[in-house]
C-alpha cells in the first residue's frame, strides 16, 4: 500500500464518493446481506483516504468537513434506514427491531471510528469536539431513540402486565430494550427514569391498587398476606431478570404501600381472620408472615402492634369481667383469675418472642395491655390484694401438701413477680403480702425455702427496700427456733418456777418488721401468767435493753375440755382459751362478769363468745339462746357437749383487714410524697409546679402511682411548714426554703 | 412663701394626694428631687419622719385617751372610742387600712409604737386631721398595689395570735369586707362553698392565692388552668362551681 504520490490533493467530493462506497459495503455486511467481508487492503485503504485528506495542505485540509461527513453518515442512516424499519413494526416485533438496529448501530460506530480514526487522534483532540463514538451514539439517540421510545415503553409495560397476569414473555428481549434506555442516558439514569421508570411505577401503582381492593374484599387475612408475599417475591425476581437494580427499592415500596400500608386497618381488623382471630386461634405461621411483611416497611409494624395490644387488652378485660360476674357475695375466686392471667401472659409472651421476633414494639404493647387490665378492681378487691391472696394460698397449700414439686412452685413464683411488674400499687401489694405472711408464719406451716425464694426474686426485681421487712420476719422465725431451745435449756438448768404441766412456746418478733398489732391488757388465767413471767425472767437475763410487748391476739392454745361424754382437745386462740378457763372456777358467768374479769374490749369479747357458743361447736351454753351476743347474756359450761372427733380446731374469724391496710398504705404514701418533694426541691432549689409534680410522680412510680391531688395537698402542707414557698413574681413556681 | 409655677403647684397637689404628706414635707421632698415626682416619692418614703416636740406631745395625749387603764396598749374598748371619735363604724374597712398603716400585729389591739408609727406615717397628730385622711385611706383600697398589700396584711392581722391558720368565720367576714371594695362576682359562691364543703381554717397560702385567682381568672373560668399550681381548695372550688352549674364546663 502506498500513499498517493500524486501531488493533486483530493477534494471532499471525491473523498465522499469513496467513503460512501465503503459505507454501503459496510452496511450490507452488518445488515447481514450477502457481501464479502472487507479485505485488509480495503480496510487500510479506507483509513488512508481519510488520513490523506486530513494531512493535505490548506485549503485542502479537510478534517472539519470529514467530521461533518461522519456525522452526516449516521444521520442519514438513522433517518433513512433504521427508523423506518422500526416504525414499521409493532409490539414485540418492534422491540426486536429496535434491539437489532441498536446492535447494528454499535457495530457501525466501531467500524467507522476505525476508518475515521485519524480524526479522533488529531482533529478532535485539537478542536475539542465530541469523539467519534459519542457522535455516532448521539445520532442514534436523537434520530432513533427519541422518536420511538414512547411507543417502546408502552409495549414494554404491556408485556410486563402480561407477565404479571401469569403469561410467559421474552425476558432477555426486555432486558436488552431496557438496557437501551439506560445507555441512551449517556452516563446518567435520566432517560431510563423519565422515559420508562416513571410510567412503569405509575402503572404498577394502579395495578396493585386494583388488586388490593379486590383481594381485601374477597380474601381472608392469611390468604391476602400469602398473595402479598408472592407479589413482592415476583416483583423482586422481575428486577433481577430485566429491570435496572435502581428500580428495586422504588418498586417494592410501591407494592408495599398498595398491598400493605393503605389497607392495613382493614386487613388487620378483618372479622374472623384478622390479627385478633389469628392470635386467638394460635396461627403462628400467619402471624410470623404478618411480622415479616410489615417489618420491611418503615413504621409498618405500628398498626400491627396496636392490633396486638387491643386484642390482649380485650382478652384481659374479659377475664376480669368473668371474675366479676362469678364473684358471689363479694368474694372473688382469685386463685382462678390469677392463674388465668398468668396463662394469658405466657401465651402472648410466646407470640412476642416467636412470631414477633422479640421486637421491642411488641414487648411494649404487651406491657401496656397488661397494665390496663391488671390494675382493675374486681368486686372491690384491688389487683394488689388479689395477687397477695394468691401467693398466700399457694404457699399454704405447698407447705401442707409436699407432693407439689418445687419447679412448678418456682415457675409460678416467677410468674407472680412478672405480674407484679404490671401492677402500679406495688406498695399496697407489699402491705397485704406482709399481713398474710405474718399469719402464715405464726399460724400455719410454712416452707422456709419457698418464702425465701419469692423474697429473693422480689428483691432482685424491685430492690432491697421492698423486701427488707418481710425478710426480717422470716429471719425472726428462724431465730425464734433457736430462742425456744435456749428457753428450754434455761428451765432444764435452773428449774425455777417452771409452769407445771404447761408446754409453752414464745415467738419473739422484731417490731418494725411485723405489721402493727393492737396490744390488750387481757387478764390471763394464772397458769398462763406463770409462763409469761418465767419467760420474762429468762429474756431479761439474755438481753438487757429490749422491751417485750405481749400480743395475746396472735397466740393459740391447746386445751382439754373435760366434757361428760369424753375429753376433747380444743385448739383455740389465746383469747378463746382465756374465756374458757374462766369457767374453771365458776359454772356460770354473765357477759358483764366476763368483761370485768378478763378486761377484754367489747368487740373482741363478742367475737370470742360467738365462736364458742353460737357457732358450729357450742362449748358454752348461752342464755337466752339467740344467734347473737348481747350484753345481758349469761354463759355456762356445756358439759353435755360431745363430738365424734377427739380434737377440734375452733378458728376465730379474723377481722377484715382490708380497710386498715389501705389506710396504712395511704399514710406511708403521704410520707413518701413529702420526702420525694423535699428531696427534689432541695437539689433543684427553684422549680415550676408542673415539673415538680411530674418529677415527683416519676420518682415514686417504682412503688405506686401517686394521686395528683394528694401531691398538691402535700405541697401546700410543706408550704405551711415552711419547707417551700411560692415565688413572689410567679406564684406557680416554688422555691426551697433552706 | 415662694411663688410656685402652675406645673409645680400641680405636682405639689398630686404629691399630697398620693402620699398624704403635709404641705411642708411635700415641698421639701419635691425640692430635694428637683421637682421630679417619682424621685420625690423615693425621697419622701425613705426619710424618717421628723418628730417635732409639739407633735409628740399631742400624740401622747391622744394615746392616753384610748389606752387601756391596766396595760400599755389600746384594746377593744379604746378602739371603739377611737372609731366613734372618727365617726366610723368599727366594722368599717377603713379601720383595716388604719391598722395597716400602723402595721398592727393583731386585730383589736394597738401597741403604743404601732399607734404612734401609724399616725406619723399618715402625717397626722389629731383626730381632726385623722378624720380628714379617711377619704384618702379609702382611696388607697382602689390602688392595685396597695390593695394587694392590705389584703395580704389582713391575714396575719385577723388571725388569732399563735395560730397558723385563719378561722373560717373570720376569713369569710374579711373576704366579704375586702371584696366589697373590689367587685369579685364569685365571692358569695366562694363563701358558700367553704361553709358547705370545707369547714376548716384557711391557710396563708390559700388566702394569698385566692387574690391571684380573683385577679387573674375570669368569672366564667375560661382561662382557668386545671394543671396549674392553684391550691387544692381552689381546685375544689372550681369543681363545686361546675357541680352547681354556676359555670358551664
Amino acid at each position: 500500500m502506498s500513499s498517493r504520490q500524486n501531488p493533486e490533493p483530493m477534494t471532499i467530493e471525491e473523498g465522499c464518493k469513496l467513503i460512501d462506497a465503503a459505507v454501503t459495503k459496510l452496511t450490507r455486511i452488518i445488515e447481514g446481506k450477502p457481501e464479502p467481508p472487507f479485505a485488509s487492503h480495503e480496510y487500510i485503504g479506507n483509513y488512508t483516504i481519510v488520513y490523506n485528506m486530513c494531512i493535505q495542505k490548506p485549503p485542502y485540509d479537510l478534517s472539519g468537513q470529514l467530521y461533518e461527513k461522519y456525522g452526516a453518515i449516521f444521520q442519514d442512516y438513522d433517518k433513512d434506514t433504521i427508523l423506518p424499519s422500526i416504525m414499521e413494526k409493532h409490539d414485540e416485533y418492534m422491540l426486536r427491531e429496535l434491539s437489532r438496529w441498536s446492535d447494528i448501530n454499535k457495530i457501525m460506530v466501531r467500524w467507522l471510528s476505525h476508518f475515521f480514526y485519524y480524526l479522533d487522534r488529531y482533529y478532535i483532540a485539537r478542536s475539542g469536539n465530541s469523539s467519534l463514538t459519542v457522535v455516532g451514539m448521539t445520532c442514534f439517540r436523537d434520530h432513533v431513540y427519541e422518536k420511538v421510545h414512547f411507543n417502546v415503553k408502552q409495549v414494554v409495560i404491556a408485556l410486563i402486565h402480561k407477565e404479571r397476569e401469569g403469561q410467559q414473555i421474552d425476558r432477555a428481549l426486555l432486558k436488552n430494550v431496557l438496557d437501551l434506555f439506560v445507555q441512551n442516558g449517556m452516563g446518567n439514569m435520566e432517560r431510563y427514569e423519565k422515559d420508562f421508570e416513571d410510567f412503569f411505577l405509575t402503572e404498577t401503582n394502579s395495578y396493585y391498587s386494583r388488586k388490593a381492593s379486590r383481594w381485601i374484599q374477597e380474601d381472608s387475612c392469611p390468604e391476602y398476606m400469602i398473595k402479598a408475599e408472592e407479589s413482592l417475591k415476583k416483583e423482586k425476581e422481575r428486577v433481577s431478570h430485566y429491570l435496572h437494580s435502581d428500580t428495586e427499592p422504588k418498586l417494592l415500596k410501591n407494592v408495599q404501600t398498595n398491598l400493605l400500608v393503605l389497607v392495613a386497618k382493614q386487613l388487620l381488623e378483618k372479622e374472623n381472620s384478622g390479627c385478633s382471630a389469628l392470635l386467638r386461634d394460635d396461627k403462628t405461621d400467619d402471624l410470623s408472615r404478618m411480622y415479616r411483611l410489615y417489618h420491611e416497611i418503615p413504621e409498618g409494624l405500628e398498626p400491627v402492634a396496636v392490633a396486638f395490644r387491643l386484642h390482649v387488652t380485650a382478652e384481659g378485660n374479659s377475664l376480669i369481667k368473668q371474675a366479676e360476674d362469678a364473684a358471689t357475695s363479694g368474694i372473688v375466686e382469685e386463685q382462678v383469675l390469677v392463674r388465668k392471667i398468668i396463662d394469658l401472659h405466657d401465651k402472648y409472651m410466646a407470640y412476642v418472642t416467636d412470631c414477633f421476633q422479640n421486637h421491642t414494639l411488641f414487648h411494649k404493647a404487651l406491657k401496656e395491655a397488661f397494665e390496663i387490665f391488671c390494675n382493675k378492681k374486681v368486686a372491690g378487691s384491688s389487683s394488689a390484694e388479689m395477687l397477695a391472696t394468691f401467693c398466700d394460698n399457694l404457699f399454704k397449700k405447698a407447705a401442707n401438701d409436699k407432693s407439689n414439686d418445687d419447679s412448678t412452685i418456682e415457675s409460678t413464683i416467677d410468674n407472680v413477680v412478672k405480674l407484679l411488674d404490671y401492677i402500679s400499687d406495688k406498695d399496697l401489694f407489699a402491705e397485704f403480702y406482709r399481713k398474710k405472711l405474718a399469719r402464715r408464719l405464726l399460724f400455719g406451716r410454712f416452707s422456709d425455702d419457698h418464702e425465701r425464694s419469692i423474697l429473693t426474686k422480689l428483691k432482685g426485681q424491685f430492690g432491697g427496700q421492698f423486701t427488707s421487712k418481710m425478710e426480717g420476719m422470716v429471719t425472726d422465725m428462724q431465730l425464734g427456733k433457736d430462742q425456744q431451745t435456749g428457753f428450754e435449756e434455761y428451765f432444764k438448768n435452773t428449774n425455777t418456777g417452771k409452769p407445771k404441766g404447761v408446754d409453752f412456746t414464745v415467738t419473739v418478733l422484731t417490731t418494725g418488721f411485723w405489721p402493727s398489732y393492737k396490744t390488750s391488757d387481757l387478764n390471763l388465767p394464772l397458769e398462763m401468767v406463770n409462763c409469761i413471767e418465767s419467760f420474762k425472767a429468762h429474756y431479761e437475763i439474755k438481753t438487757k435493753h429490749r422491751r417485750l410487748m405481749w400480743i395475746y391476739s396472735l397466740g393459740n392454745c391447746n386445751l382439754t375440755g373435760r366434757f361428760d361424754a369424753k375429753p376433747i382437745e380444743l385448739i383455740v386462740s389465746t383469747y378463746q382459751a382465756a374465756v374458757l378457763c374462766a369457767f374453771n372456777n365458776t359454772e356460770r358467768l354473765t357477759y358483764q362478769e366476763l368483761i370485768d374479769q378478763l378486761n377484754l374490749g367489747h368487740e373482741d369479747l363478742v367475737r370470742v363468745l360467738h365462736s364458742l357458743s353460737c357457732a358450729k361447736y357450742k362449748f358454752l351454753k348461752k342464755e337466752p339462746a339467740s344467734k347473737t351476743i348481747s350484753k345481758t347474756d349469761s354463759f355456762e359450761f356445756n358439759s353435755k357437749f360431745t363430738d365424734k372427733m377427739r380434737r377440734i380446731k375452733v378458728p376465730l374469724p379474723p377481722v377484715d383487714d382490708r380497710k386498715k391496710v389501705v389506710e396504712d398504705v395511704d399514710k406511708d404514701r403521704r410520707y413518701a410524697i413529702d420526702a420525694s418533694l423535699v428531696r427534689i426541691m432541695k437539689s433543684r432549689k427553684v422549680l415550676p409546679h408542673q415539673q415538680l409534680v411530674s418529677e415527683c410522680v416519676e420518682q415514686l412510680s417504682r412503688m405506686f402511682k401517686p394521686d395528683i391531688k394528694m401531691i398538691k395537698k402535700r405541697i401546700e402542707d410543706l408550704i405551711s411548714r415552711d419547707y417551700l414557698e411560692r415565688d413572689t413574681e410567679n406564684p406557680s413556681t416554688f422555691k426551697y426554703v433552706a | 412663701m415662694h411663688k410656685l409655677s402652675r406645673s409645680n403647684r400641680d405636682k405639689l397637689q398630686q404629691f399630697v394626694a398620693i402620699t398624704g404628706a403635709s404641705d411642708k414635707n411635700a415641698l421639701q421632698a419635691l425640692k430635694a428631687s428637683d421637682w421630679q415626682l417619682e424621685a420625690a416619692f423615693d425621697v419622701f418614703y425613705s426619710q424618717p419622719q421628723p418628730r417635732s416636740n409639739g407633735d409628740m406631745r399631742r400624740l401622747e395625749e391622744l394615746y392616753n385617751r384610748y389606752k387601756d387603764p391596766y396595760s400599755d396598749m389600746i384594746l377593744a374598748e379604746g378602739i371603739s372610742v377611737l372609731c366613734s371619735d372618727l365617726q366610723v363604724e368599727p366594722q368599717d374597712i377603713v379601720t383595716l387600712v388604719l391598722s395597716w398603716h400602723m402595721n398592727a400585729a393583731t386585730a383589736c389591739e394597738f401597741s403604743k409604737e404601732e399607734f404612734f408609727g401609724g399616725l406619723q406615717a399618715l402625717g397626722v397628730d389629731s383626730i381632726g386631721k385623722l378624720q380628714e385622711k379617711l377619704s384618702f385611706m379609702r382611696s388607697e383600697l382602689k390602688d392595685e398595689q396597695k390593695f394587694h398589700e392590705i389584703y395580704n396584711f389582713a391575714f396575719g392581722w385577723a388571725k388569732e395570735k399563735g395560730q397558723k391558720s385563719l378561722a373560717l368565720d373570720t376569713a369569710i367576714g374579711m373576704w366579704q369586707l375586702l371584696f366589697a371594695e373590689r367587685e369579685w362576682p364569685l365571692v358569695n359562691h366562694w363563701c358558700d362553698f367553704l361553709q358547705d364543703r370545707h369547714n376548716k381554717a384557711i391557710s396563708k397560702d390559700t388566702w394569698a392565692q385566692l387574690l391571684e385567682f380573683a385577679r387573674t381568672v375570669d368569672p366564667a373560668l375560661s382561662n382557668y388552668d386545671a394543671e396549674g399550681a392553684w391550691p387544692y381548695l381552689i381546685d375544689e372550688f372550681v369543681e363545686y362551681l361546675y357541680d352547681k352549674s354556676v359555670v358551664e364546663k
